[in-house]
């Protein structure tokens, strides 16, 4: 009895749950895309009334990881201009997709287009046709594409620059006494803000003044090097600098912070992001998608951004970015699906709104010149103070993990066993070198406007 | 007196190790009705500070969960009652039938539970392509009809079964047919119920085959659903602790159901030579 009584029960919490949540499915709607009759587009111009599959029905796949919605609405406005053509959005978990996508890529049936992560350019620059779009045309419209150039083709780009900036919690900024002005433009006034930002009962911490547990090796080691004037890797493009002076002046300089000034513990806030949230900590340096997650995950918190600082002011290069990269077609697809993906490739580029509207979503400063004053672009905090000094970012190439993973393994060395910064990093170095002995990677660093 | 002792510490520990394991759960589920700060708050506690019902009102939004309960369920019961059928037929011939190589084929149905399933994927993927089943609930269904561990299992179940009611049934005109279906699978109810339990569990749970090998949304099943919230950057906590909750209510269901069966069968397979 007591059996179908808990039964009973767990059937209608299933039911009335599954009835609940019913009633919001039927709102996915497809946005109604005005549809243009002009070309429009830079350099690059998309024709709306050229035909495509000589107006003859045609489906193809699109495949991406993350949201539905915002690849939905450019598909909408490609398929308004062309009713004939079908494209099936297949939306997938970001880690498995790329196990998922290089075996449906290997076969027939594959996706025509695919959404791409530089970090998997290796494993999946094999199943990509090169864009049919003149590299001038590409280079004219957008910035980093001579980085990926192969061949004198390309196969992806940059729709949007993802690096790092400060955020910090303004309510402590507040409490602290400090105002707009106080907003450092160098590594020794960031030091100071963040000793004022520091609370502690005794020696005991309560808030640090900043956190960078846990990202210290992507957020600072491997982007700081640049303002010193240090590439990451030398000349030949292959070889890692991981024990180079820059990286060990960022490397002291990073604890001193936490051993004398204070500022932060390694013991303190496992995560600098989630102490951030937790308003555990009053700045962490974050990447552009960290504002999307305060506004969704941490809402909570009220807080700003400013552009991070630099040694003397006048750096050779901020930081490290990376790109967000464009669709891939798939050159093992049916030629037709292949030149629906070219086109709707096309189409996407000169789009301006769907330029917007990804890049926005992304956290990510528009690669398309003509956007870099985008009013709505600008409306965004962590992309308004990128701004003025875009053009001093550099990518270095999609690099081998084993970059960060090296770097992260001597940090911790350091901070928790006490191990000597020389050896850490000599350590880091020799580590990396031996991981990338088969990797066909060579950096891109040597492309950045402003290389000496 | 020594042995009341033992009992009680006995029941302690078990308590303690009960509580270890059910705790996570417990706090799934109560977490599903938190926001996502408080979920990842630096101060944690089990039961919600501030109630919400959101992450079930709005679970739809983010996913057609409905659609993926019902493909989940049509996929791991079609699956289920396949398994249960040919592992108590496979199972009745190994167990009660004498022919040459029978031996021989046990040893080689035993021997396809010692492959990694992850070896078999690339070369499962390439026939599914071939054979034109992409895509389609083919490519999940077929490949697993037979189980190395049903086929296993219900021959030592079906090896308690006396042979003299087999003979019997014989002797009073019962065919093979009559035989297998109303004496062998009433007796083997509780083998049945212990691999019905496992195998509707593999066949809800499994999450990388389903999800290589189906593209189309409405055809995908739960457990690839809810790996969705799971973001490039971030997770959406709450929504996914709703939806799992609500995911794990008809495994609950079957075992609740099931089992007394269940563990009288795993007993028997398990004692039985």
């Amino acid at each position: 009895m007591k059996k179908k009584l808990v039964a009973a029960i767990m059937a209608t919490a299933m039911v009335a749950t599954m009835l609940t949540g019913c009633s919001s499915s039927g709102e996915q709607s497809t946005s109604k895309a005005d549809v243009p009759t002009e070309p429009f587009g830079d350099t690059i111009k998309y024709d709306p009334s050229v035909e495509i599959n000589n107006g003859e029905d045609i489906s193809v796949e699109l495949w991406e990881w993350g949201s539905d919605e915002l690849f939905q609405q450019v598909i909408d406005g490609y398929t308004a201009i062309h009713p004939n053509v079908s494209i099936k959005l297949v939306n997938n978990p970001w880690e498995d997709y790329w196990t998922k996508l290089p075996l449906a890529l290997d076969g027939e049936n594959g996706p025509a287009l695919f959404n791409v992560h530089n970090s998997y350019h290796e494993n999946m620059i094999n199943y990509m046709a090169p864009l049919d779009i003149p590299l001038e045309d590409l280079e004219a419209d957008f910035t980093g594409v001579a980085a990926h150039v192969i061949d004198d083709k390309v196969y992806y780009i940059d729709y949007g620059m993802m690096t790092g900036s400060v955020y910090y919690n303004k309510e402590m900024w507040k409490e602290a006494g400090l105002t707009d002005d106080d907003i450092p433009k160098t590594w020794d006034e960031m030091r100071e803000v963040a000793k004022k930002l520091t609370i502690k009962d005794g020696d005991k911490l309560i808030q640090a003044g900043l956190n960078f547990n846990d990202s210290f090796h992507q957020n600072y080691l491997l982007g700081l090097n640049y303002q010193l004037g240090e590439t990451l890797f030398e000349e030949d493009g292959k070889t890692p600098k991981l024990n180079s002076d820059a990286m060990k002046q960022t490397m002291q300089m990073l604890i001193d912070m936490y051993k004398v000034d204070g500022v932060g513990s390694e013991n303190f806030g496992e995560k600098d992001s989630d102490s951030f949230g937790q308003g555990q900590s009053a700045m962490v340096i974050q990447w552009g998608h960290y504002y999307n997650t305060l506004k969704t995950t941490w809402s909570n918190i009220d807080f700003g951004v400013f552009e991070i600082p630099t040694f003397d002011g006048n750096p050779y290069a901020y930081n490290r970015y990376n790109g967000e990269s464009t669709f891939g077609v798939n050159k093992n697809a049916p030629e037709d699906q292949q030149a629906v993906a070219q086109d709707f490739v096309k189409y996407f580029l000169a789009n301006d709104e769907a330029q917007i509207a990804f890049n926005l979503a992304m956290s990510t400063f528009p690669a398309k010149k003509s956007l870099a004053d985008n009013e709505e672009i600008l409306a965004n905090p962590s992309l308004s103070v990128l701004s003025e000094h875009i053009d001093r970012y550099i990518w270095p190439g999609p690099m081998p993990s084993t970059m960060e993973t090296s770097l992260k393994t001597a940090g911790q060395e350091i901070f928790f066993n006490g191990v000597d910064i020389d050896k850490a990093l000599d350590d880091a170095q020799a580590n990396a070198i031996r991981d990338m002995q088969s990797s066909t990677f060579v950096s891109v660093e040597n492309l950045y406007e402003h290389a000496e | 007196m020594t042995n009341k002792a033992g009992k009680i510490i006995v029941n302690i520990v078990l308590l303690l190790l009960g509580i270890v394991t059910v705790y996570p759960f417990v706090w799934m589920v109560f977490s599903s009705f938190k926001e996502n700060q408080e979920i990842m708050a630096l101060e944690q506690s089990l039961l919600p500070q501030h109630f919400i019902t959101e992450n079930y009102i709005n679970m739809n939004s983010r996913f057609d969960f409905l659609h993926f309960f019902t493909n989940s369920l049509f996929v791991a019961v079609t699956i289920t009652v396949l398994v249960v059928y040919t592992s108590t037929i496979c199972g009745y011939v190994l167990s009660k039938y004498r022919f040459r190589g029978r031996n021989l084929l046990f040893g080689f149905v035993l021997s396809t539970m010692m492959i990694p399933w992850c070896v078999t994927i690339i070369p499962r993927y390439s026939l599914i392509q071939t054979f034109g089943w992409m895509d389609s609930y083919k490519a999940l269904i077929i490949p697993v009809m037979f189980s190395g561990f049903g086929i296993f299992n219900m021959r030592q179940n079906i090896s308690a079964v006396p042979d003299e009611i087999l003979e019997a049934a014989r002797i009073d005109g019962a065919n093979e047919f009559y035989i297998f279906h109303r004496i062998i699978f009433p007796m083997a109810r509780n083998g049945i119920a212990s691999i019905a339990i496992f195998q509707f569990l593999w066949a809800w749970e499994d999450y990388l085959w389903p999800y290589l090998v189906i593209n189309t949304q409405e055809k995908q099943l739960l457990s690839v659903g809810l790996k969705m919230f799971s973001g490039q950057y971030s997770t959406d906590y709450g929504a996914l602790f709703a939806a799992t909750a609500i995911s794990i209510l008809p495994v609950l269901l079957i075992y609740l159901f099931f089992q007394k069966q269940f563990i009288a069968g795993i007993a028997a397979s398990a004692v039985k030579g």
